[in-house]
């Protein structure tokens, strides 16, 4: 979808304004830290995929996703994503209060603190076979598809359209679009080459290039 | 990039990566002349946070006086 999420190129949200290095903290309050725990607890209960949880975060007014600090948007996400799979009602989200009890085997998978950084360091791949041979090699020339789908893509907007060259390929990953809607698919995954000036016209800055991670359903050949 | 303070001469080609997927990229800040022979601590004195996320160049010896 075509939401608040895909800043790039956006004017006019300010200066960059980074904090001090040394006076960074990790997290601006307490809550923030507790929501990032808690989002990622409740990943590891496996009702969702990384992808289905990005889609629950950007699919919101854009206007709030904006107003909304960066935890916020994952609080919101995670309240949407605890109602849809149904882990928790809507009446336990307002009031706070569990009204039914939890089914075994959702205990069964609760991240425990003791499991936390071993099953962190295990990480969960992405890459995935393929029985297709890629349809690109490092070289050829591909344009972005013009394509503006409702469901959740990695194909931000100011790619869409433009021509680029295959910079290398990184082998199959899961394709985001499917894998948001619970379908787990592997598909060839390149880094495209687009010069600054295609993107940007003349206000690109001369002598770049930006370079962008595009699964094979996101291209066709530009020859 | 101005914005972080870094100028770079025109001959330096800006390369943007955009994380879309999950490969992740790790930036590895050039080597600063006048750094032969110094050790890992000593180098790592010069890479800042904006050095590692490519936003500006790693500092110079001049810019930190060694121990």
């Amino acid at each position: 979808m075509n939401g608040a999420h895909d800043l790039r190129g956006m004017h006019g949200l300010g200066p960059i304004n980074p904090e001090p290095e040394g006076e960074e903290p990790v997290f601006h309050a307490t809550w923030e830290k507790r929501v990032f725990g808690l989002r990622l607890a409740a990943a590891f209960l496996g009702r969702w995929n990384l992808d289905r949880s990005r889609h629950a975060t950007e699919c919101q007014h854009p206007v709030d996703y904006l107003r909304q600090t960066y935890y916020e948007n994952w609080l919101v996400g995670l309240e949407k994503l605890l109602v849809e799979t149904g882990l928790v009602t809507a009446e336990e989200l307002a009031t706070g209060k569990a009204t039914g009890s939890t089914d075994e085997a959702t205990r069964q998978r609760v991240l425990k603190a003791e499991h936390v950084s071993t099953v962190l360091a295990k990480g969960t791949p992405v890459t995935m076979a393929s029985d297709t041979t890629p349809r690109f090699q490092p070289g050829d020339r591909v344009r972005a598809i013009n394509r503006h789908p409702l469901g959740h893509t990695r194909e931000p907007r100011y790619v869409r359209g433009h021509v680029g060259v295959i910079h290398a390929y990184h082998g199959a990953h899961v394709f985001p679009d499917r894998n948001a809607e619970g379908s787990k698919e592997g598909q060839h995954l390149y880094s495209v080459r687009f010069e600054a000036a295609a993107l940007w016209g003349e206000n690109a800055s001369e002598g770049s290039a930006v370079y962008v991670d595009l699964w094979e359903d996101y291209l066709e050949s530009a020859g | 990039m101005k914005e972080f303070g870094t100028e770079l001469g025109a001959d330096i080609e800006i390369r943007v990566w955009d994380s879309t997927s999950e490969v992740r990229f790790l930036v590895l800040p050039e080597r600063p002349a006048g750094t032969e022979g110094w050790s890992e601590e000593e180098l790592a004195a010069l890479v800042t946070r904006n050095a590692m996320i490519g936003a500006e160049t790693a500092k110079s010896p001049k810019d930190i006086r060694r121990t």
